[in-house]
């Protein structure tokens, strides 16, 4: 029986079969928890909505829009300013939000009217913006508003404004999930294949999946540009509306997130033909393999294994300097959808870290699938943990910590587990290899914080210390290291600098990168205001 | 020179200033012992408020959701309100008060929520829970009504009005209604009633929420009000509700239901308005105001001689947040010779102008000042940028921090949620403890901004 039996839950069985113990030499067909099911009431459960998962995780990364929630206000206020995804032209997603205020009388008479109103008050309030995503809600939803109609509506009285309109309420779902799902078609079926863009390289992608996290997708852009491959678009970090309208064009779709953007992938791949490449940006060897197999999709291998061999001599023996301390380190793995795959087999073999659980709040059984056959056996897998589940988890696993969200981690700090942030990333960002020795960093200063080292001892009881005035990380780390590595001249710590996003920004300006010419395969330098805003004209 | 009070002029908002009433009823919720409220709606209406609980406090709160989806909101969702009691009474066996907090989804579809609790009080909870204290309440709040304030008020009404019994005699205390404050305002309200030697109810009792990392065991955040304090807030002798929209709903209820004298207001923010609450305290329950209390008093006068007329007289502040904070601090900036032109109310409540400060306001101030209501920070940015509003200091929650970031206007976080501030809810703003900080927090943002701006900042050497 693998199935694993929190005793906080036997009073509700249908839980049972959400958790379950990775045996020794048990395959996936014992051991894989059922996922994304209806959530169970009054479990105090993790999962957020399905409005949050199309407008707060997907929607809003998008850059230069305004993003018009219609509906009461709270749906807006509640979801502005939790997240950290940035964008290089000043960052309007995360500063503005738009609530079209939907109040007692608009429920009862129809809110269309005033939406329409919405609408033209905010592109007056911003009339350099002239993209717009509106995101129905519960409440307009349930009262039946035609947005679309009241957007077309808008569109052929202000020309040159388009709107994206998406349709996925709070309850469309058992999780943010729905959402994901959603706002990735829709916007592939009212967008895509509007704009022509120009190709200046022979290699073109989009890179699907990836929201700029602290500046995840500046890190990878850089590979990307450095092997002369044109990003057509990113959905959605940092991503440009105009760009996201040509998707159709790519030559190639790198999928980074599976679960939250796979849907616009296969749909890419079925409506256009292109193909679907997975990729890992976590971990030196994730993101090597990543490179090679763009490169050889693409005849590029030399370029690729260029940018690893640069990154590797520049970054590893910094995170070798981490591993070293960090080998055996037990920490429970609880993201929010697919990070538990990306990461768990990486921190295991590159950080020396025993992933003792994974869980999951909104994944599907196939991101488990993955989870699971990455993780060591005897990993803990749950799905769609609750607050007594998880406590039940820690108390018995004793972490030397998790990596969570926000308030799950002020849930463990409690019981003296302390937590790094893997949505909004602590000191982000944490992909490629200049970010994965960041993630290690990071760990290293949670696990060994001097401060951290007193929170089990009791002053009324026990003995207290009183031989030391500080304590350093490193005297806490380095108990058992040998001197080889000790005294080792070829580690050191990170040396990244505390935001390392200028950098690549300044590199971009500066238009280091060259480009193969789509006709004759010239390496050549492609004007910096293609690079940044690429030229889309309408198509019909 | 006039005050002037309006209502913005758009329909939609740019940059909320508040969210809706479940996050009011909810927060209402988080004060009361062994409670968890369940929020009867699509799941992100809690777990969004939490996690705005959890980066205002660094703590995290039991709030649970009967986590509506789109069978439920076709079908309705009563089932799930059954479902969600049930296991929460099975897994939280001290669980003993649950409110059902509704939400625009269950108020549309028309779930009939004080149905289904009196279903449960007269199946589950006798058959299978039989001998255990429990209370569920039903909570109406639509998130189109109102707005987290009122969601605040009406909860609060809710769960008086659930729990107060009369009983033949007096209990000797004061019902103190503190309305939506931090853990250091309630310390700093209950040192001044121990002063004076007053027993006090206080709704809510949340100093807690402030709690440790101990050596064992798990120390969950949450509120010390118990259902026997609130049992007897019948039999007060009398009610102080210090915020007129956060918690009078429930006083004049006491008062009217079981005669129970209520006093609302005022915020006691600043010296005068806390005088006028200690004198309250002292009409209601007889005790004289001890020498205690006008040294620490003295000792706030003292620290505000050191900065107000020097440095704080004539800055132009703008003020946004809940109403009775935000009038409290205008008329303690007023107090200090500052001058808060700007005072924005992020709901459309009608009585703002039948409010007594709001009036006194509009007949007593000698400079320009606008009090806009139904605002969003656009209200203030325009303003700013376009408007040619001049500013010295920005008092408000942490939403709006890019408009003081971005026109480099200096700003003290206050109120909730404070969240790009470590520690904001261990500082009182009301009480002389409360005027102390926020007089000096006021300077020390101000010197920042001098230093940081060579904005004469060589003043400070001989200050």
């Amino acid at each position: 029986m693998p199935y694993h039996q929190f005793k906080c839950s036997e009073c509700i069985p249908e839980r049972l079969q959400h958790a379950v113990d990775k045996g020794v030499d048990e395959d996936l067909t014992s051991a894989l928890p059922l996922g994304y099911l209806n959530t169970i009431p009054g479990t105090i459960s993790e999962r957020g909505c399905a409005y949050c998962g199309a407008k707060h995780v997907i929607g809003t990364p998008m850059k230069n829009v305004i993003h018009l929630s219609h509906g009461p206000v709270g749906c807006t206020y509640d979801t502005w300013q939790t997240k950290r995804y940035i964008s290089d032209d000043g960052n309007f997603q995360l500063k503005y939000t738009f609530a079209s205020d939907v109040k007692e009388s608009n429920v009862v008479f129809g809110a269309e009217k005033m939406l329409k109103k919405n609408i033209i008050e905010a592109f007056k309030a911003f009339p350099q913006i002239h993209n717009m995503n509106i995101y129905s809600t519960c409440a307009t939803a349930l009262i039946g508003d035609d947005i679309n109609a009241v957007a077309e509506e808008v569109m052929e009285e202000m020309p040159g404004k388009k709107i994206f309109v998406c349709n996925s309420p709070g309850f469309a779902g058992p999780s943010q999930s729905g959402g994901h799902h959603k706002i990735n078609l829709q916007f592939l079926n009212q967008w895509v294949g509007t704009g022509e863009p120009e190709i200046y390289s022979k290699y073109v992608i989009n890179y699907i999946g990836e929201y700029n996290i602290q500046g995840d997708q500046e890190i990878m852009r850089d590979y990307f540009y450095r092997m002369g491959i044109q990003i057509l678009a990113t959905f959605t970090g940092n991503g440009r509306f105009d760009d996201l309208r040509c998707l159709h064009k790519a030559h190639l779709n790198v999928l980074e997130c599976a679960r939250s953007a796979e849907y616009i992938c296969d749909e890419l791949r079925v409506r256009y033909g292109i193909p679907r490449m997975d990729i890992d940006g976590f971990g030196f060897e994730a993101t090597a393999d990543s490179l090679r197999k763009i490169g050889y999709f693409f005849g590029i291998e030399d370029k690729a294994e260029q940018i690893i061999a640069e990154e590797y001599a520049r970054w590893k023996p910094e995170l070798d300097w981490y591993a070293a301390r960090l080998q055996g380190v037990k920490m429970c793995l609880w993201p929010g959808g697919s990070k538990l795959w990306h990461w768990a087999h990486m921190l295991k073999t590159e950080i020396g870290i025993n992933v003792v659980s994974v869980y999951t709040k909104f994944g599907h059984q196939g991101d488990m699938e993955k989870g699971v056959s990455r993780c060591e056996p005897g990993a803990l897998a749950i799905d769609d943990p609750n607050e007594l589940e998880g406590l039940e988890a820690m108390y018995e696993l004793k972490p030397d910590l998790i990596m969570t969200g926000k308030r799950p981690g002020e849930v463990a700090k409690k019981i003296r587990v302390p937590y790094l942030n893997v949505h909004g990333y602590h000191n982000g960002p944490y992909k490629g290899f200049e970010g994965w020795v960041r993630l290690a960093r990071d760990i290293y200063n949670c696990v060994y914080s001097p401060a951290h080292s007193l929170v089990h001892l009791d002053i009324s009881k026990d003995e207290i210390p009183t031989d030391k005035g500080f304590v350093t990380r490193q005297m806490l780390s380095d108990v058992n290291l040998s001197d080889e590595i000790k005294n080792s001249t070829e580690l050191r710590e990170c040396t990244s600098d505390y935001d390392p996003i200028p950098r690549l920004r300044k590199k971009l300006e500066e238009n280091l990168y060259t480009f193969p010419d789509p006709e004759t395969g010239e390496w050549r330098q492609v004007p910096l205001e293609k690079l940044k805003k690429n030229k889309v004209v309408d198509v019909e | 020179m006039s005050c002037e009070l309006k209502a913005k002029d758009r329909v939609g908002t740019i940059n909320p200033i508040f969210t809706c009433q479940p996050a009011g009823a909810q927060y209402a919720s988080i004060g009361i012992k062994d409670c968890i409220g369940l929020v009867h709606g699509g799941q992100g209406c809690v777990m969004f408020v939490r996690l705005t609980m959890s980066q205002h406090f660094k703590e995290s709160f039991e709030l649970a959701s009967s986590s509506v989806h789109e069978d439920a909101a076709v079908f309705g969702a009563l089932h799930r309100v059954e479902q969600g009691v049930d296991v929460l009474l099975m897994r939280y066996p001290d669980l003993k008060v649950i409110p059902i907090i509704t939400t625009c989804s269950t108020e549309v579809i028309g779930d009939d929520v004080d149905g289904v609790v009196q279903k449960l009080e007269a199946g589950l909870l006798k058959e299978k829970y039989a001998g255990r204290e429990v209370h569920l309440i039903p909570i109406h709040t639509p998130s189109f009504v109102g707005s987290q304030i009122s969601g605040y008020d009406v909860a609060v009404k809710a769960i008086v009005e659930h729990f107060a019994t009369k009983s033949d005699k007096t209990n000797g205390k004061i019902n103190l209604l503190t309305g939506w404050v931090n853990p250091a305002d309630v310390t700093e309200l209950k040192s001044l009633l121990a002063a004076m030697e007053v027993d006090a109810t206080v709704l809510f009792d949340i100093e807690t929420f402030d709690s440790p990392i101990m050596p064992d065991g798990n120390h969950v955040s949450h509120g010390e009000t118990t259902i026997a304090d609130l049992q007897s807030t019948a039999n007060a002798i009398g009610t102080i509700a210090l915020n007129k929209y956060e918690g009078a709903k429930a006083a004049k209820y006491l008062e009217n239901e079981f005669e129970v004298p209520a006093i609302i207001g005022p915020t006691p923010i600043g010296i005068r308005n806390t005088d006028t609450f200690l004198a309250n305290v002292k009409k209601m329950s007889g005790k004289a105001i001890p020498q205690s209390l006008v040294r620490k008093r003295g000792i706030a006068l003292d620290a505000i001689a050191d900065v107000s007329h020097m440095f704080l007289a004539g800055k132009k502040v703008a003020i946004y947040g809940n109403p009775d904070l935000v009038i409290g601090l205008a008329e303690y900036c007023i107090d200090l010779e500052m001058e808060p032109v700007l005072l924005l109310l992020g709901d459309d409540n009608g009585t703002y102008n039948a409010d007594p400060r709001i009036k006194a306001l509009k007949e007593g101030v000698g400079f320009e000042m606008e009090i806009v209501t139904n605002a969003d920070f656009w209200e203030l940015e325009d303003r700013i940028k376009n408007k040619g509003l001049k500013l010295d200091l920005i008092l408000g929650h942490s939403k709006g921090r890019f408009v003081a970031i971005d026109n480099n206007i200096p700003m003290v976080r206050l109120g909730y949620p404070v969240y790009d501030r470590a520690g904001g809810f261990r500082h009182p703003v009301v009480g002389y403890d409360g005027a102390i900080w926020l007089a000096e927090e006021m300077a020390n943002t101000i010197f920042t901004d001098m230093e940081y701006k060579h904005n004469k900042e060589w003043v400070l050497n001989v200050w």
